[in-house]
């Protein structure tokens, strides 16, 4: 069975998702050495201001470029915010365009650290997943920590990074997400969502409760490892090879932040201006 | 052995328990087949609502909780009055979601047995122990009497007469044994615990790892971090015409202990009458 990595690019304005793609294409090949697909609506792009992407990205997927209504507030820390557009609708499409019969789905501000991702491929489930997170950021309150899509509702499930097989099940589930998405007014609603932005996480999270029936079950299992996080209020500030450096919210103490680092591990950097700053470095002599 | 579930009912200004304990032997009846279902009271039940009921007895000797709103003084009677050999004990204000007739043979197993693992309507364990601070604190057994088991026999009898004199002089022995975080009215929960404590058998009465629990709509255990005073202002409640309750988004599948007399509208009530016909 052919096995890869699926990610997804969709630039706005102000974050460049292509260049993030490469930077993780690039962790992905050192330490999971499986071939990527990049799903993007601006190949162009990609060709003329990365034209080295190839050695990191082998599959190139074409989707339509379309109007995207959608904002959402970027943070850079906690003193500077901008609202940007939103271009994450397309994550329902893993399963029609993924040229691997198993595959792993991140976001490209996912950031691999080691090789635990490889177990996924030796279990005979169809879909993995992971429920919860780890924050980097041990002073955040509980209620950050998104243990539900929202107080009333159901379990979170997180779809920044996820593993599925082609299968009849799979498929159901996508067309479900997809279903979702599409009655995505009425679907927040039912569910207790107060913010009216869609959120892939959010839509496998409620399609996972569906699915199970509306309950709580051991489907699906979880990813193997940790899924480590830090937030768009802390600030990503250096990448020294495996070594992440961060300056972390600190509690009830509005722009004052506490160091942290993170060595090895694969970590969710929701700062997309940090890192966009600190990968520029590691990217700047390809 | 002779089999069947007991319900005391005494309707108090606020809260008519004779409707709560009929609406939960319908729902009983709708997912379990051949079941026998008891009403303990002095109330009046309603002719039309009398044919679910296996035996409607009085409350033994006279009547303890007169004077209450509350009435949880003849609670401890429910063993006398009992005509099976293995009672399951429920409190008015639940509701049968599944098919439970196979916990008989587990509960045969024990003498007595009382839930201490309740749930949320997510179905997650409750860890929180906001409702159970006098237990802690008192390092008293967590059991839950709105479902509880006995079987006829010296071991219950042993304890229900304990539980007599324990809920009788509930001050005195709340000053003893739970004086810590101390609770000024009379709980059977907290007497049921003390009589266990008092009689050292915990280990023989509970299992915080049994499947045989209930979900517990509390509003502070809900594992919520804005909590309503009531959960029925904040998450809604459908029940199908298959016999499927949500609450929120989630199916209930366990026994459901409501709460909030408010959940029972009469819609929920005609279709547990209608569903009567479900398992035939």
């Amino acid at each position: 069975m052919s096995k890869g990595i699926l990610l997804f690019a969709q630039n706005n304005h102000s974050v460049d998702y292509i260049k993030q793609a490469i930077f993780c294409a690039k962790k992905i090949k050192k330490h999971l050495g499986l071939p990527v697909a990049l799903a993007t609506d601006n190949p162009d792009y990609l060709e003329q201001k990365y034209p080295y992407y190839k050695k990191y990205i082998e599959h190139v997927i074409t989707q339509e470029w379309y109007d995207c209504a959608q904002k959402r507030t970027y943070r850079d820390g906690t003193m500077s915010n901008r609202d940007l557009e939103w271009r994450n609708h397309n994550r329902s499409t893993a399963y029609d365009i993924t040229p691997f019969e198993e595959t792993i789905v991140m976001d490209t501000d996912f950031i691999i650290g080691n090789n635990i991702l490889l177990n996924a491929f030796d279990t005979d489930q169809e879909f993995l997943i992971y429920r919860h997170i780890t924050d980097l950021n041990m002073d955040r309150p509980d209620e950050y920590r998104f243990n539900k899509i929202s107080d009333r509702s159901v379990d979170m499930y997180w779809a920044t990074v996820f593993y599925f097989k082609k299968t009849e099940g799979m498929k159901f589930f996508f067309d479900l997400v997809s279903h979702i998405k599409e009655n995505w007014s009425y679907y927040r609603l039912i569910y207790q969502i107060p913010r009216r932005t869609f959120r892939n996480d959010f839509a496998f999270s409620i399609a996972i409760h569906i699915i199970n029936g509306f309950q709580r079950t051991n489907w699906p299992k979880v990813l193997p490892g940790r899924l480590w996080f830090t937030s768009d209020s802390d600030v990503l500030i250096k990448i020294d090879d495996e070594n992440y450096t961060f300056l972390l919210d600190k509690k009830n103490w509005e722009g004052h932040y506490h160091i942290g680092t993170a060595k090895d591990v694969n970590i969710h950097v929701m700062n997309k201006f940090s890192l966009d700053r600190a990968i520029s470095e590691v990217l700047a002599n390809e | 052995m002779n089999k069947g579930f007991c319900l005391l009912a005494q309707n108090n200004g606020k809260t008519d328990y004779i409707k709560q304990a009929y609406a939960l032997a319908c729902s009983l009846h709708m997912f379990n087949k051949d079941q026998k279902i008891s009403i303990i009271t002095n109330d009046v039940v309603p002719e039309e609502w009398q044919s679910v009921f296996d035996q409607i007895i009085p409350i033994p000797w006279s009547d303890s909780a007169e004077d209450s709103d509350w009435k949880i003084e003849n609670r401890w009677k429910v063993y006398h009055a009992s005509p099976y050999d293995e009672t399951v004990v429920l409190e008015a204000d639940m509701f049968i979601t599944s098919d439970i007739t196979h916990w008989w043979e587990e509960l045969g197993k024990r003498e007595l047995f009382f839930v201490s693992n309740v749930r949320t309507y997510r179905d997650e364990l409750v860890t929180k122990t906001f409702y159970r601070k006098t237990f802690v604190s008192n390092d008293l057994p967590n059991l839950y009497s709105a479902m509880h088991y006995f079987k006829k026999g010296d071991t219950a009898k042993e304890f229900y007469n304990l539980l007599e004199v324990i809920v009788n002089n509930w001050a005195l022995f709340y000053s003893k044994y739970a004086k810590e975080n101390y609770q000024n009215w009379c709980s059977i929960d907290l007497c049921a615990a003390i009589a266990s404590k008092i009689l050292g058998n915990e280990k023989d009465i509970t299992d915080p790892n049994s499947f045989i629990t209930f979900t517990h709509m509390k509003p502070r255990i809900q594992g919520w971090y804005n909590v309503p005073d009531k959960w029925t202002k904040v998450i809604g409640k459908y029940f199908t015409d298959e016999g499927i309750l949500f609450l929120g988004n989630y199916a209930q599948t366990r026994v459901l202990h409501y709460v909030e007399d408010e959940f029972l509208t009469e819609e929920i009530i005609e279709k547990l009458e209608n569903g009567k016909t479900l398992l035939s």
